[in-house]
């Protein structure tokens, strides 16, 4: 038995570690530890809640929008106050273009490289690496010039004894398996995505006002006037560029990103068969399509130990089922105490102790519904989807698993995706699916617009006394749900329960772990001192944590420890 | 275009660093044409957009160093690349070194890389930073003058400043580091 702990403990920031104990090549037991405590909800106590999205969106700075948009809901739903239905599109197309641009970043940025090995791609023939492209996807970018350049590129990085954003991978581990041909072009690809992203972003900018933090949004409604003859408000020019923009990245989506994935999930395919973990899954409606949030384009339910005939709808932003079933245990976190409970009742008392295996050892709390631990995310979405029978999930998926199934030459039935790899494809699927709907509510919202619907905001009025409310959204890592308690007119308590603590969260009091935990159990390992294989596994829930502080270390020549004992 | 980032989370008290700097500038200077003052968080790899279509940048943030808080550090582009990023297991460590390496690798990216730091006294929930780093606030605002300056873009004091949209620090302070009462 031996164990491995990742642990990028370099200075302040606060990460994720991970301990795994492993015996014969395999992990038998993992802990997964939140390493920095936040309790930044704190700050929000005895302030204005309509003000609270600009603080919330600061919880993080990449996930930005998902907060600013939950905590609107929240204080709507504490109200019961309608939003306009140009707001409601405004927002979807906002959450839309975030969406997309966060699961292309997370693919070909931030996971890519735990199974495509640049320094092989070195070794490609772009002629070969084009044929191959040509067979897969019509993508103009996979020219035998373009794919000669990136090679050459790379070729200079070496030369120059400096592989820059490529420095710090598990080149030639025993794990990679794909050809030259196919990392290159991943290579590729991982550059032109950079592009892509800049294009998405710009989206969020016109429509949020200014990016990274949108400044567009309000409690009731949203803040861009329009005025399709006014150069200073949201017009057609605008919108015409938006629609551009939408066009642009679903064709990236489609051509590029999609073969991507059917072709490296097809190559790794016993990566179908690891990660698996905990199977209750948790995901909830979203882009609403009525003022009230009853009607989505997007459906979430519950499912039950991987069972889809289990499913139970959540379906609208007042479900009860939902409100009524979340609680969150510090039993094996750094709090003070050892309760469950609402989110509406809970408080956030640090008391760190230290690291024990069979105590107390994260600062991330332990989410449940119902008791159980539920994986969130993707994943999640599209199960439910597939469950509900959703038509544009059912329709990505078969065509993901027949394209992925095809170039590995066997069947794959929805069962694979309860894996690693299953939830890159998953997240894959619903990429496809939101820049359908991107396109849907851009018309939705033009032809309102066009109806002579102007309409943007409904004033907030606090009434005396108590209210509360969640609201929730399925942003890109999974169900996120922030729980408000107003009182007079002042915030008197206010949680966020976000998908990284669902998925990274710790034991709770009955020793049941968390989906990061549960789903490195089986895991091979070929080698401790390059834990690839673990990092794939935990890459692939799309990791959230340390997103709170920032401060640069340009001196520091510290690099994350792994440390296998 | 030259763009000013500030970097940092104003709810982790000094970190709000370089979003306050950058408030501070745009409320008392004219922003020159061909320039964006950006209060940008703490994006990530997310700070790539950013520097794309950049031929400089000038980063505000606050900075690990050897030294008394409220100390500026000046760095230029070879120092701050001087040594590799490190290991990233999660999408959010400090990614300025992995922007600007990713940037290289499209197009090449600014030419002109300036990050003003400052060495912070604490870093933890709250919306108030310690007064050694609050007075550091006016150096550094010189110290992005003086570099814009220098790249051919001089910002123009304003004839009467208007008041910073610091919004963050307006409202109640419930809850402030243990070393601010």
């Amino acid at each position: 038995m031996s164990r491995i702990t990742i642990d990028p403990v370099t200075r302040i920031e606060g990460h994720l570690r991970i301990d795994a104990e492993i015996d014969g090549g395999v992990v038998r037991k993992a802990w997964s530890s939140g390493q920095m405590f936040r309790g930044i909800e704190r700050i929000l106590q005895g302030r204005d809640p309509r003000e609270a999205w600009l603080f919330t969106q600061r919880f993080c700075g990449v996930c930005t929008t998902v907060h600013a948009i939950a905590s609107v809901r929240a204080v709507e739903n504490a109200l019961q106050l309608q939003v306009p239905l140009n707001a409601q599109y405004i927002r979807n197309l906002i959450l839309a273009a975030h969406a997309m641009h966060d699961h292309i970043v997370h693919f070909y940025h931030l996971s890519a490289l735990d199974w495509v090995d640049v320094v092989s791609a070195l070794q490609a023939d772009p002629a070969k690496t084009s044929a191959l492209a040509e067979t897969l996807s019509t993508w103009p970018g996979n020219s035998k010039m373009k794919l000669t350049a990136v090679r050459d590129k790379l070729k200079g990085f070496v030369d120059n004894g400096q592989l820059g954003i490529f420095q710090n991978g598990y080149w030639g581990h025993p794990a990679m398996k794909l050809s030259p041909e196919v990392n290159l072009l991943a290579v590729s690809h991982y550059l032109e995505a950079l592009e892509q992203q800049r294009r998405i972003n710009q989206v969020v900018a016109i429509l949020g006002g200014k990016t990274p933090n949108i400044q567009n949004l309000a409690v009731g409604g949203v803040a861009n006037a329009i005025n399709l003859d006014n150069q200073a408000t949201l017009n057609m020019d605008k919108l015409y560029q938006v629609k551009d923009l939408i066009d642009e990245i679903q064709a990236f989506i489609q051509q590029v990103y999609f073969v991507d994935v059917c072709a490296i999930g097809a190559m790794y395919a016993d990566w179908l068969t690891y990660g698996k973990g905990v199977t209750n899954y948790l995901s909830v409606p979203d882009l609403p399509l009525d003022s009230a949030g009853t009607q989505f384009d997007f459906p979430g339910g519950v499912i039950m130990n991987g069972d889809l005939s289990s499913v139970q709808e959540i379906r609208t932003f007042n479900e009860p089922f939902f409100k009524e079933n979340v609680t969150e245990s510090i039993a094996r976190a750094w709090y003070d105490g050892d309760w469950t409970k609402h989110p509406y009742e809970e408080d956030t008392e640090p008391r760190y102790t230290s690291f024990e295996d069979n105590g107390k050892y994260s600062w991330v709390k332990a989410p449940r519904f119902k008791g159980h631990p539920m994986q969130v995310g993707p994943l999640a979405q599209v199960l439910s989807g597939i469950a509900l029978g959703h038509k544009p999930t059912v329709k990505w998926a078969t065509k993901t698993l027949e394209t992925a199934g095809s170039i590995a030459k066997t069947t794959l039935t929805p069962a694979v995706l309860h894996s690693t790899l299953g939830r890159h494809a998953a997240r894959m699927i619903r990429t496809q699916i939101i820049a359908e709907l991107a396109q849907k509510h851009w018309n939705l919202l033009v032809n309102n617009i066009a109806k002579g619907d102007t309409s943007i905001y409904n004033e907030p009025v606090f009434p005396k006394g108590e209210q509360r409310g969640f609201g929730f959204h399925e942003a890109p890592r999974g169900t996120l749900s922030h729980w408000v308690v107003i009182r007079d007119g002042k915030i008197a308590n206010y949680q966020a329960v976000v998908p990284s603590t669902w998925n990274a969260g710790p034991r709770d009091e009955k020793d049941q772990p968390g989906p990061y935990e549960a789903s490195l159990v089986g895991n091979p390992v070929a080698d401790a001192e390059r834990p690839l294989e673990l990092i794939r596994t935990v890459h692939s829930f799309d990791p959230c944590l340390a997103c709170a502080i920032h401060t640069v270390d340009v001196e520091g020549t510290e690099i994350a420890k792994v440390k296998a004992l | 275009m030259i763009r000013v980032l500030g970097l940092g989370n104003v709810l982790m008290s000094d970190d709000g660093l370089g979003p306050y700097v950058v408030r501070v500038l745009e409320a008392n200077y004219e922003c020159p044409s061909g320039v964006e003052f950006v209060d940008a968080g703490t994006p990530g790899l997310d700070l790539t957009p950013y520097l794309l279509d950049a031929r400089a940048v000038i980063f505000v943030d606050t900075v690990s160093s050897k030294g008394q808080p409220g100390e500026i550090r000046v760095y230029e582009r070879d120092e701050i690349l001087k040594y590799p990023p490190q290991t990233r297991t999660g999408p959010h460590d400090p990614a300025l070194k992995e922007a600007l390496l990713r940037v290289a690798a499209v197009n090449g990216g600014p030419d002109q890389v300036t990050l003003i730091g400052v060495i912070p006294q604490w870093v933890a929930t709250g919306v108030a930073m310690s007064p050694i780093v609050q007075d550091a606030v006016p150096r550094a605002v010189v110290a992005v003058v003086e570099t814009l300056t220098r790249l051919g873009k001089p910002p123009v004091l304003r004839e009467r400043a208007i008041q910073p949209d610091l919004w963050w620090c307006d409202a109640p302070e419930k809850f402030s580091h243990p070393a601010a009462k």
